[in-house]
């Protein structure tokens, strides 16, 4: 392509800060945001940088601490009572001028595919007219030499270069999207794929308090009910079983077997593909996959899913992964690490057989005398 | 509950390939986007209802924008049938290539043309990007308060009230007017066409005079856009490579071919389920 001709370097400004935002809900740091401290600290090291982290909320206490144990080089703090729980506008405000204030703008932000971070991100992005990746699954860095001539001024050798790759088309590619003329370049990444760094008490970092001084715009919106329904069912991230059921329920009522299958387990919760959510079988926060949740339990059993990669890339990682499916060429078949093959509302209802038979046997040694 | 009255909902739409049909689908998993088979992206049949259940209860007259190559006519005629009052289509080859960013800067730009919202409502995101960006990007554009992930909502003294969805569990915002909402794929199904949207469709196709009054084909001169800030130009992120997945696994046990006591009992034999019972 370069015909032996070696392109201009072309430097885009920055100071080598990678800054992940950080999400803290009732006190709590959200999982992603380590996750993203760990993945973020391989990125500054790469470019030779630092790595820190932007904390909204309200009395934080000893948060800022503990995101420097996971990696954070410096926190910068933002608390006030407004910044309590997410909202769009004031949170966009705070972290807008917080990143107009750098002489050089950072190199990197980074912020979770939760519905935070996807509600925040593109803002941000809008405001500053930078590149954002969503909901990426690997991040790296490296060079990209642009030879279109489309803009001659662009064309050259960009090093450091975020690589944010991510899947595409929800079936088989991986992507790797670029932004090199201008940065931060920007990225949200998946809950549940980076792994976080093991916390370390002596890392040593800085506590920086940030302003909040909003306008009166930004008080259009106000929060006026929040409803966390941890109790009413286990939270999809938390459980160690999650039964999910595709579209090879063929029908609706299909998740009341799902649900009987999902009663013979402790600390259980039930997940869907995304076909059965799009027509409406069940609700979307059941939704796994590139779009809904990302899990990691440890036992995953997918029944009628097929296992595309938009599915795929939000359960992979789980312990034990079982899929029953009547067709021997699915997808899922290729990854799990059980599968069989069989209509699932004849292997469904002798699991759940079988199980309870299991349970009357786990307790017989309880009164058979040795 | 004071009566509200609204005057203009603009429902953003787009056209996408369909996945599931096998046409246009190349062997290494791209997209001939000329030979795929054309739908109306899923999600924004719930931005649709949305827009069409707010006319219904608030007034008002909505307008379907969308982006795209002329065939995109499809979706703004489908739209119509049921029970938009008219459309708008962006279609230029200058856009071509644009990210998301540039998609809607596009967009704003045609919303600033047209005039005057109420509320703007979107599809959470597309079935060919999964990026669920444009619609924030288009309120931060447009200086908008805005709700994403909304599953319902009402409309209370002029200001908006919608529950958004989050993680193990909702919440609800009030937002002023005009604001942009993003539905989530939990709201109300579209409903079906309508007789009137039907044939009102009909009698457009047997006259262009009168489908150009409805349907409106707008490039970037008339909303006067800037060109480099549209398509590759305008757009920061380029998909510098795409890889194919590479096949992993194939350690999968299979077990198949037995009555199913056989099968169930190979599972519950072969791995540590039974750990994971209730007692």
């Amino acid at each position: 392509m370069s015909e032996g001709k070696i392109l201009p370097e072309i430097i885009t400004p920055s100071n080598k800060e990678v800054i992940v935002v950080g999400e803290q809900l009732n006190g709590e740091i959200r999982p992603v945001t380590l996750e993203l401290l760990g993945a973020g600290r391989d990125l500054a090291s790469k470019l030779g940088g630092s790595l820190s982290c932007v904390l909204l909320g309200h009395k934080l206490e000893k948060l800022p601490q503990k995101l420097i144990s996971y990696g954070a080089d410096i926190v910068y703090v933002a608390d006030d009572s407004i910044l309590e729980n997410y909202q769009t506008l004031p949170y966009r405000r705070v972290i807008v001028d917080f990143l107009s204030g750098f002489t050089l703008p950072p190199h990197i932000v980074l912020l979770g595919s939760t519905t935070c971070g996807r509600d925040l991100a593109p803002r941000i992005a809008a405001h500053f007219e930078t590149g954002l990746t969503a909901d990426c699954t690997e991040l790296d860095i490296g060079p990209y030499e642009h030879t279109n001539k489309i803009d001659p001024e662009k064309v050259g050798l960009y090093p450091n270069c975020l690589y944010a790759i991510r899947p595409s088309f929800g079936e088989s590619l991986k992507a790797r999207i670029l932004g090199p003329w201008k940065n931060p370049q920007m990225a949200t990444v998946r809950p549940g794929i980076m792994l976080p760094l093991k916390p370390d008490e002596n890392h040593k970092g800085e506590i920086k308090t940030i302003p909040v001084d909003l306008k009166p715009e930004d008080y259009r919106a106000e929060l006026i009910e929040v409803v966390h329904e941890v109790s009413k069912s286990v939270n999809l991230t938390e459980a160690d079983v999650i039964v999910a059921g595709g579209f090879g329920l063929g029908k609706q009522d299909g998740f009341e077997l799902i649900k009987e299958l999902a009663s013979c387990f402790e600390n259980v919760a039930i997940g869907a593909s995304r076909k059965v959510v799009d027509i409406g079988w069940i609700p979307y926060p059941y939704q796994i996959g590139q779009t809904g949740k990302s899990v990691r339990p440890k036992v995953y059993i997918a029944c009628g899913i097929s296992g595309a990669i938009q599915h795929r890339v939000g359960m992979s990682k789980s312990g034990l992964i079982i899929a029953i499916n009547k067709d021997p060429e699915a997808p899922i078949f290729k990854f799990a690490h059980h599968g069989i093959v069989g209509d699932l509302y004849q292997i469904i209802p002798e699991l759940i057989k079988q199980f309870k038979s299991n349970i009357v046997k786990e307790e017989k040694p309880l009164v058979r005398q040795n | 509950m004071t009566q509200s009255s609204l005057k203009d909902i603009f429902v953003l739409i787009k056209q996408v390939p369909d996945q599931s049909a096998k046409a246009g689908i190349n062997p290494d998993g791209t997209i001939d986007r000329a030979k795929a088979k054309r739908m109306l992206n899923p999600f924004d049949r719930y931005a649709l209802q949305a827009a069409l259940h707010t006319k219904k209860h608030y007034g008002g007259k909505v307008t379907a924008i969308t982006m795209g190559p002329p065939a995109a006519l499809e979706i703004i005629l489908e739209a119509l049938e049921h029970g938009v009052d008219c459309g708008y289509i962006l279609s230029d080859k200058r856009l071509a290539a644009s990210d998301t960013l540039a998609t809607a800067y596009a967009l704003h730009k045609v919303i600033k043309y047209i005039g005057h919202f109420d509320l703007i409502f979107c599809g959470l995101q597309t079935t060919d990007g999964d990026t669920a960006q444009v619609g924030p990007q288009i309120a931060e554009r447009l200086s908008l308060p805005q709700t994403t992930y909304c599953e319902d909502f009402r409309i209370e003294e002029n200001k908006v009230i919608a529950k958004r969805v989050v993680e193990g569990g909702y919440e609800w915002v009030k937002m002023e007017i005009p604001a942009l909402i993003t539905v989530a794929n939990s709201y109300h199904h579209l409903e079906y066409k309508s007789f009137r949207g039907a044939r009102m469709v009909q009698h457009l196709l047997r006259n262009e005079e009168e489908k150009n009054k409805y349907i409106k084909t707008i490039t970037l001169d008339t909303i006067g856009a800037e060109p480099a800030k549209c398509g590759l130009r305008g757009s920061p992120t380029i998909v510098a490579r795409t890889d194919k997945v590479s096949e992993i696994g194939g350690s999968c046990k299979i077990h198949q071919g037995a009555s199913q006591e056989q099968l169930v009992s190979e599972i519950i034999q072969s791995t540590n389920i039974k750990e994971f019972l209730k007692l």
